[in-house]
């Protein structure tokens, strides 16, 4: 749930997906669900001319088991912030993934 | 919030396959796991060495598991170009229209699930 809890925190941002079939999309984070799915508005295909059929894409929704990175931009992402998340998730006590939502 | 196909419902979607086909329809009905069905739904096939093709597929359903991209629109305003009724530098608008040059086939998704 942490990593869910984490793209939460970057909707509305330029993010890039790279597919497993290598194609990559960049566009603005619209939504993200529990299996990761990803809605990406206004999209734009990475390297046009080998995907010419891809630049109709504006809007989709993209599968989470498809993907196979999601490249962020580094001043999006409070990474103390995703530190603490992860290891309040990870120590014994209370299993954490609530810590980014708090702090927002 | 929660990432759904709602707003897409009875629209014309174009679906990313698993296998890097094109499918385009009308999204009839989905479910959680992103089973799909199509109605009047074609599939556009690229190749390098022939301008897209379109095949006649009607209603379709593909399974979840196969489901790569879904996204909207995709029956294309105009392929021919006729209406140019604003101006080219409109940009991505423009860009709606179908691709229906050549183009190299586009990946099947590796290692997937």
């Amino acid at each position: 749930m942490l990593f869910y809890s984490f793209f939460k925190t970057l909707v509305g941002k330029e993010v890039a997906v790279e597919l497993k079939n290598d194609v990559i999309l960049t566009g603005t984070l619209h939504s993200v669900d529990q299996y990761l799915n990803i809605k990406l508005l206004t999209v734009n295909v990475v390297n046009q001319d080998r995907y010419p059929q891809l630049t109709s894409l504006k809007n989709c929704f993209i599968r989470g088991s498809v993907v196979r990175y999601v490249q962020i931009d580094p001043k999006d992402v409070d990474t103390e912030l995703l530190q603490d998340a992860t290891r309040k998730e990870n120590s014994p006590q209370v299993g954490g993934g609530a810590l980014m939502e708090d702090k927002k | 919030m929660a990432s759904t196909l709602s707003e897409w419902k009875s629209k014309p979607v174009t679906v990313l396959t698993c296998d890097g086909r094109l499918i385009v329809g009308t999204l009839k009905g989905y479910d959680q796991l992103q089973n799909l069905i199509l109605c009047k739904s074609y599939e556009k096939v690229y190749s390098v060495d022939s301008p897209m093709e379109k095949v006649e597929l009607g209603l379709f359903v593909v399974r979840g598991d196969n489901v790569a991209i879904i996204s909207d629109g995709g029956c294309g305003k105009s392929s021919s170009g006729e209406n140019n009724n604003g101006n080219s530098d409109e940009g991505k608008e423009e860009e709606i229209d179908d691709y229906v040059g050549r183009a190299e086939p586009i990946m099947e998704i590796s290692g997937n699930r």
